[in-house]
């Protein structure tokens, strides 16, 4: 099958034909002004506008302890975020492809519906849920878990519960197409054949979402590391993050040059950490990637 | 090796009664084959003596065990799944291997019985292929492998066999009949076909409709003797004539409107309960237990007249439909002993149809 398409056959030129927009898209309205950005980063500047010629000052203002501190904070976040959505997101996809199969596009449409409606009312929402006198002090109170109200807002804990709110749906689709997509039956044979729910889980399911789970895990790991408004809304200014520093220096006066290369330091980190969590979830998953 | 008894298992889903009320002994080291239409439940049964549905009520019994309550994963017993439910991700060796490595046997041990089970089921050449490589009758033995190698007590075969083609098919039930002959172990084998049932079974349970069992037996018993017109009809091919009941003392007769009397044996020659002179009664002949002639044949207890409406050449033998004087048509088989038959019959001949009381049934209508 994957072979006897011949180069010439009309379907072997489709993909391009189609892909062609999109590409030309992603070249001028992305990969373009990133190109742009890196180089700004390079150039010496005069007051007036001319250039004066190229340099690493900008990259070597960065090499500091705060300014490493806050894109291993942005890290951190993105990291927790990613592994609390995946936590989540994997029973919850499992139920949707299985137990509750009969429902699930309900399900499904119950899970985008907040997408619907604009972020800043979420946000909004979670003030009232967050703060001193909010809905989870009451809960918490009530139940006789917490003497003394305390405000969440403008914390940690803040940040993260609406990063995981926000990005859930991320991780839960790919896992649900992947988990929808297996044969209920090769879980029942790794019961039969002796395997307890975790060994079932590790040796059968877990391979065989692996893409729906990487897919899952890199949508939701990459633009958190970047999240700009949930930190600045929910934190308040009490942490910096790498949106926040980028935001503050490119929309500086001024600064904007440095703002490029810090972007572009973050992007290389961040690249990074990828790579070696791709080479750890691969290590950590037995098994050639389907589903 | 150990037996599978069922005692009063019923089962119901959301939408219906599955199984009503099954009692079922299936005797250690026997092959058993469970035949019903599709449909009847005879999937949830194999299912419950796997663990893989709970039952409403009723106990199974692995020898002496009462298993009712023990998970999937604890129980003895491995299943052939239809579509074989190899793990994809797998290759050959690693499938067979899966429950091996779960026991955390030793890798020298595990490697030693893989290769072992595999050289005796002809896969030595595929061990490290992907089992999506393979074709459907390599799958199959994979398959059985991966189920057989951590020696369960029972196998269950749940229509293994159906996704291959025919000659395929007759080869595997051979493999599948001495495999169970040297392995020893119990061997459940459930199908829709009566020809593979009747093909492997040591002892066979017939189950209807409703998922009821109708008649258990050896194949033989099963095919000359049914207990209802549902198992005469369901398994093989047979005419069903109705008629009434008479002389059930001495001779018994039964008489059919339009064609007259005929002799017949009772089953087993026992009368049954349901038998009262005059009552409603049918009469089973299978077609192979006719004989066609149109001369006259003496020695016969029954013989009858018709006109021959069909010929169906089936290679080793020739199928006749025949239609009688009271308008009904029965089938009736000849063996094609020879190149040229001595005596032709045609399309539309008048033919005599001759059989021995003993080789027809006589069932509860």
């Amino acid at each position: 099958m994957k072979f006897s398409l011949s180069s010439r056959s009309p379907t072997s030129q489709l993909p391009f034909t189609f892909g062609a927009p999109a590409l030309i898209w992603q070249v001028l309205f992305f990969y373009l002004p990133l190109v742009l950005i890196a180089i700004s980063g390079f150039v010496k500047v005069t007051e007036t506008g001319d250039i004066l010629g190229m340099t690493f000052d900008h990259f070597l203002f960065f090499l500091r302890p705060l300014y490493l501190k806050v894109i291993f904070s942005s890290f951190l976040l993105a990291f927790s975020n990613t592994l609390l959505c995946l936590a989540i997101a994997y029973p919850l996809a499992y139920f949707l492809a299985f137990t509750g199969k009969r429902y699930s596009n309900l399900f499904l449409f119950l899970l985008i519906v907040p997408f619907w409606t604009n972020f800043l009312l979420h946000v909004y929402a979670w003030f009232f849920v967050l703060d001193k006198d909010g809905f989870l002090n009451l809960l918490l109170q009530n139940l006789g878990l917490v003497q003394n109200p305390t405000s969440m807002l403008n914390t940690p804990f803040a940040i993260l519960i609406m990063m995981v709110y926000y990005y859930l749906p991320y991780m839960v689709l790919p896992l649900y197409s992947s988990l929808e997509k297996m044969d209920v039956r090769l879980i029942e044979a790794s019961f039969d054949l002796g395997a307890t729910w975790l060994q079932t889980f590790r040796r059968i399911m877990l391979p065989l979402t692996k893409r729906g789970l990487k897919a899952g895990f890199f949508l939701v790991f990459i633009p958190s590391f970047g999240e700009f408004a949930i930190p600045e809304l929910m934190g308040g200014d009490k942490q910096m993050f790498v949106g926040t520093v980028v935001s503050d220096y490119i929309l500086g006066e001024e600064t904007g040059a440095l703002g490029a290369a810090f972007t572009v330091l973050a992007l290389i980190f961040m690249l990074i950490t990828a790579g070696i969590l791709y080479w750890v979830i691969e290590r950590l998953i037995p098994g050639k990637t389907h589903g | 090796m150990r037996s599978v008894r069922l005692v009063k298992i019923k089962k119901s889903f959301k939408d219906g009664t599955v199984i009503p009320d099954v009692s079922l002994n299936m005797p250690a080291g026997k092959f058993f084959a469970l035949l019903g239409p599709s449909g009847c439940g005879k999937t949830t049964l194999l299912r419950l003596i796997a663990g893989l549905e709970k039952a409403d009520s009723g106990t199974i019994f692995l020898g002496d065990l009462d298993i009712t309550d023990w998970p999937i994963h604890k129980r003895p017993i491995n299943i052939v799944f239809q579509n074989y439910a190899l793990f994809p991700h797998l290759n050959v060796f690693d499938n067979v291997a899966y429950s091996l490595k779960l026991e955390k046997l030793p890798k020298s041990i595990i490697k030693q019985k893989v290769l072992k089970i595999l050289e005796a089921f002809h896969l030595e050449n595929h061990i490290y292929k992907r089992v999506t490589e393979l074709s459907g009758g390599q799958q199959q033995r994979v398959a059985l492998a991966r189920a057989i190698v951590n020696e369960p007590d029972v196998l269950l075969l749940d229509e293994p066999l159906a996704a291959l083609d025919f000659k395929l098919r007759e080869k595997m039930l051979i493999e599948l009949i001495e495999l169970q002959d040297k392995l020893k172990t119990t061997f459940l084998y459930v199908t829709h076909d009566q020809f593979e049932a009747l093909t492997v079974a040591d002892q066979m349970a017939i189950m209807n409709h409703h998922g009821e069992i109708e008649q258990v037996g050896t194949p033989k018993e099963i095919y000359e003797f049914p207990i209802s017109s549902f198992v005469a009809r369901f398994v093989g091919t047979t005419n069903i004539i109705n008629g009434t009941l008479w002389n059930i003392d001495q001779e018994p007769e039964i008489e059919v409107s339009g064609l007259g009397r005929f002799k017949v044996d009772l089953p087993h020659k026992q009368k049954k309960e349901w038998m009262k002179e005059g009552c409603d009664a049918i009469m089973s002949i299978r077609p192979e237990k006719i004989y066609i002639s149109k001369k006259e044949v003496p020695n016969f207890s029954n013989s009858l007249k018709g006109h021959v409406q069909s010929i169906v050449y089936h290679g080793r033998s020739t199928q006749y439909n025949i239609l009688l004087k009271n308008q009904t048509r029965i089938q009736v088989f000849e063996q094609n002993e020879e190149h040229f038959p001595q005596e032709v019959i045609d399309y539309d001949h008048e033919v005599n149809l001759y059989w021995q009381k003993e080789n027809a049934v006589i069932l509860e209508k």
